[in-house]
């Protein structure tokens, strides 16, 4: 019980406290400890928890194939990737660089071997060449060695790909799901076109002028809808297509004037005012709960942490 | 009418292959056919451009690269237009690299390689990258604090006391400008709160478009100098700095794709309407 529960409530109590107060607190020693030592610890724990998150992993990989569960297939792959790439990446050099000397000829092979049969062609040439083996932590990152290799030619397209995917399932989803059923669901919609239009070139070569024609149309229909009477629309439609017509003339038509009716200007207000709100209300939300959670953890409240629930 | 309704309403109810398809033809023909669209740099794009433009002679420039692969297309003209902005002044600014990221480091080492095509710089002299280090946020406010803690040796495994050009290099306050291209966790909020806000040195960003809700407060309050915002960001940063790039080539596939998106919402929203006239007709 002391060892599974007090202990480490009271050392997260403890370290907690230094963190918070340490910024209150002018006093040399708590400052780098906060500064220096607590992030180098926290550095330290994050690089043992990439372990601990690929060992989860294969834990979960494996189960599924052992229970054959649905899709096992995938985790076969998923575990045989895994392994490929931690035996390159740690048993592997997979960059042996040909130097030719006094030049900036350079190639670099997998394989010792492959690196040996360039150096003795370049021989059987008159030329001489020398090979070095990249060092062990820079190898996976150096050009024409096998993880780079992989990583551009195997992880970077599947990476791109999935994330391309994306473009066709909005595309579906918003044809299905974007329906103007209320108020609020039609202003997310409104809002939703705006943005999508005016963000992009095409949205600036939209007239404002455009727009207000629409309008006119649109509020037409809605008067339709709803009063229909055939003179208040047509007054409406008409007076509305002459005012904007002479207001067109009269300021000889500029793209983007009236700005209010001009996409991207409409856009950058959506983004700059009402989604600025929002976002704004959201942070602060966010901030008052991350100071209630980290004073739970503090004072031993939440111990979510060592199991409890 | 009756028969115009039967089309909308049978277009309302297309297969999903349909909708790929057309998607997939939406962007392809403009990639594959460039059209020429006009740009025009949204305000917080231009305040990126001015930010870094004011960068003192002889400055040293912090680049993260906070995002990998899936969202390199967005993001990687960011920082390529950042750094040609940065060196195209030949004002002697170097350059300091560091990745929060994993992969980020590939991302970097794919910008220099272009870059370096182009401006013919020298490691060491005019660039250093110091690479990934995992920790998130812990990393940035490691380098706040003392960056030789976080970093020993660079990414090519030299000791960062053997670079020259980490002399006097200690912490963030010893740059004079910090640019993040950020896809996510960490990246642009980790660098305001625990880089720029306790140095006060200035910070810009690019991200993802669907970052940008989150990311535009720090802006309007300053905390951040701009934001280049998903790709019409990167197309707007290389109108900026008049070098035209594959940013600006991807909008004209954007605008195509953001428009078939949007006449198949309007069509989906016609359909449901007269479906719902019909349902309560009869």
């Amino acid at each position: 019980m002391i060892w599974k529960r007090y202990i480490p409530i009271a050392i997260v109590g403890f370290f907690g406290s230094l963190t918070l107060f340490g910024w209150f607190i002018e006093n040399e020693g708590i400052k780098s400890f906060i500064d220096d030592d607590a992030t180098q610890w926290y550095d330290i724990i994050a690089s043992f928890a990439i372990f601990l998150g690929a060992l989860n992993l294969l834990k979960l990989q494996f189960l599924k194939v052992l229970k054959r569960k649905a899709g096992w297939e995938y985790s076969v792959v998923a575990i045989l990737s895994f392994l490929i790439v931690f035996v390159i990446g740690f048993f592997m050099r997979g960059a042996f660089v040909v130097d030719i000397p006094n030049t900036d000829i350079q190639s670099t092979y997998f394989t010792q071997g492959a690196a040996e049969e360039a150096v003795n062609h370049l021989k059987d040439s008159g030329i001489i060449a020398s090979i070095t083996p990249a060092q062990w932590g820079a190898h996976i990152q150096t050009e024409g060695g096998l993880f780079k290799w992989m990583f551009d030619n195997i992880f970077t397209p599947l990476s791109a790909t999935m994330f391309a995917l994306l473009a066709f399932y909005v595309a579906s989803a918003s044809y299905r799901a974007f329906r103007a059923r209320n108020f609020e669901a039609t202003l997310l919609l409104l809002a939703g076109i705006i943005i999508m239009i005016g963000r992009v070139p095409i949205g600036s070569l939209i007239s404002s002028w455009m727009i207000m024609y629409l309008l006119v149309l649109v509020i037409g229909i809605l008067i339709n809808t709803y009063f229909r009477s055939r003179q208040l629309v047509f007054g409406w439609v008409a007076l509305g297509l002459i005012g904007v017509t002479v207001l067109g003339s009269s300021m000889g038509w500029p793209i983007d004037q009236p700005a209010v009716f001009y996409l991207p200007a409409l856009q950058e207000w959506i983004y700059t005012v009402p989604n600025l709100a929002g976002a704004r209300a959201i942070m602060i939300g966010i901030g008052l709960g991350v100071v209630v959670t980290s004073l739970r953890y503090i004072f031993g409240l939440e111990k979510s942490y060592i199991g409890n629930q | 009418m009756r028969f115009l309704e039967d089309i909308i309403v049978k277009f309302g109810s297309v297969d999903r292959r349909v909708i790929f398809v057309l998607i997939g033809l939406a962007v392809l023909v403009p990639l594959l056919n460039p059209i020429d669209l006009a740009i025009r740099p949204t305000p917080s794009s231009q305040r990126v451009y001015d930010a870094v433009d004011s960068i003192p002679d002889n400055s040293k420039v912090l680049i993260s690269f906070d995002y990998g692969p899936s969202t390199k297309p967005e993001i990687h003209p960011m920082t390529l237009g950042v750094m040609r902005h940065i060196l195209s002044q030949d004002r002697g600014h170097k350059i300091y690299i560091t990745c929060l990221w994993p992969d980020g480091l590939y991302m970097a080492k794919d910008a220099l390689k272009i870059i370096n095509e182009e401006y013919d710089l020298v490691e060491y002299e005019d660039y250093v990258l110091l690479g990934f280090r995992p920790g998130n946020e812990a990393v940035v406010k490691g380098l706040a604090s003392d960056l030789r803690k976080v970093f020993t040796v660079d990414a090519a495994q030299k000791s960062i006391n053997e670079i020259p050009m980490m002399e006097g290099v200690n912490n963030l306050n010893d740059f004079q400008f910090i640019f993040t291209g950020s896809a996510g966790y960490p990246g642009t909020f980790e660098w305001v709160q625990y880089g720029a806000d306790p140095t006060g040195v200035p910070l810009s960003s690019g991200t993802t478009s669907i970052q940008v809700n989150e990311v535009m407060p720090y802006v309007q309050s300053g905390q951040l100098q701009g934001i280049l915002a998903g790709m019409p960001g990167a197309a707007e940063y290389e109108k900026l700095i008049d070098t035209p790039g594959i940013a600006i080539q991807g909008m004209a596939a954007q605008s195509y794709g953001h428009v078939v998106i949007v006449l198949f919402i309007i069509l989906g929203n016609l359909a449901y309407f007269i479906t719902e006239r019909r349902e309560r007709k009869y």
